[in-house]
């Protein structure tokens, strides 16, 4: 029998079972197993390996599911207790910022007369009232990626 | 089963507690299981298994239920292994373990037994069942999610965060693989 039939053939019993082979496709990988006992013998083999695979039974650690789920439920019970300190600091950053872009119009006003009644260069002013206006959302995200910083050395020192 | 995975995705983004115990029962045995191939140690599958679910309660809200419980899953427990990989060697597990990049190389240390191994009972170990275990784990992986847990290619890639073809290209060699371990020859 030609060589390129049994390599179509060991093509098809793999396809088959990773993605499936059409129905023509089936017919002929039927037909060509009941003449040829070599190609039968590898779907033989492959059906005995995917069982074997399949029915590989484990052992469980014991007590497992409930070691995690206490686990859990004390990480829940902490986060539940940190929401609060965390929503309390969104609420803060939100006034911040919207407090900052209500007042901005009199700020500049007043960083302007300011500077004109110091004597301050108008580049100078221009950039104080720019860090009036960046320092609440710059101190926001410092708070922020501290708490993700604490956040990751914690999970680490619990692993 | 859509409207199951989407119910599933609002109690997680709730952090419903009931919901987790649930989930940990149901899914304890195909988690610990997959853990254990691809660390090859009980205890670190153990500590990855409750690190998991700890992942899964903080990060609830990111499962939008367009896919399979199981891929999310899995992916998490996978993300978590190769952070530790990286943090271990610095280096990538997927170059520790891509056969197209290279002889495939297993998870573990080269002297440390495989997860099979360890778990097989003196009889398996003299049984077929040790055949399985010369199977380069970066091929066992997928054979264990494709045949085992039954997750569809595209499950797959998306829990191996790799192309399609990389994973029928493992697939495939890692079936042959697993024949060839279970006739005694090379896997």
């Amino acid at each position: 029998m030609n060589e390129n039939l049994h390599a179509r053939s060991e093509k098809l019993i793999a396809q088959e079972r990773i993605e499936g082979i059409s129905l023509s496709e089936r017919d002929w990988l039927a037909a060509h197993l009941r003449e040829c006992h070599g190609c039968a013998q590898v779907a033989q083999q492959t059906n005995d390996a995917l069982r074997t695979l399949r029915a590989m039974a484990i052992p469980l650690p014991r007590g497992l599911a409930e070691r995690t789920r206490f686990r859990v439920q004390l990480r829940a019970q902490e986060l539940r207790e940190r929401e609060p300190k965390r929503r309390l600091l969104w609420i803060m950053c939100a006034m911040s910022w919207g407090l900052g872009i209500a007042t901005a119009p009199y700020i500049w006003r007043a960083f302007e007369w300011a500077g004109e009644h110091f004597g301050i260069p108008k580049l100078l002013w221009q950039m104080g009232f720019g860090l009036w206006w960046t320092i609440p959302a710059l101190v926001a995200a410092v708070v922020v990626l501290m708490e993700n910083v604490r956040l990751a050395n914690e999970n680490d020192q619990a692993r | 089963m859509a409207d199951d995975t989407k119910a599933l995705a609002q109690g997680l983004k709730r952090r419903d507690p009931q919901l987790l115990d649930q989930l940990i029962e149901q899914y304890q045995y195909r988690l610990f299981r997959y853990l254990l191939y691809l660390t090859s140690s009980r205890e670190r599958a153990e500590d990855f298994f409750q690190e998991t679910w700890i992942r899964v309660l903080e990060r609830g809200h990111q499962y939008d239920g367009k896919y399979k419980f199981e891929a999310w899953l899995f992916r998490i427990a996978r993300n978590l292994v190769i952070d530790w990989q990286r943090q271990k060697k610095m280096q990538s597990l997927d170059a520790l373990t891509d056969p197209e990049e290279g002889a495939p190389k297993e998870f573990a240390a080269l002297n440390e037994p495989s997860p099979l191994h360890l778990v097989l009972t003196a009889e398996e170990k003299t049984g077929v069942h040790a055949s399985l275990d010369r199977i380069p784990t970066v091929y066992r992986e997928v054979l264990v999610l494709r045949f085992q847990e039954e997750l569809g290619l595209e499950e797959i890639a998306g829990v191996l965060a790799a192309p399609l073809s990389t994973v029928k290209s493992r697939l495939y060699r890692g079936l042959e693989a697993l024949r060839g371990a279970m006739q005694g020859g090379p896997a």
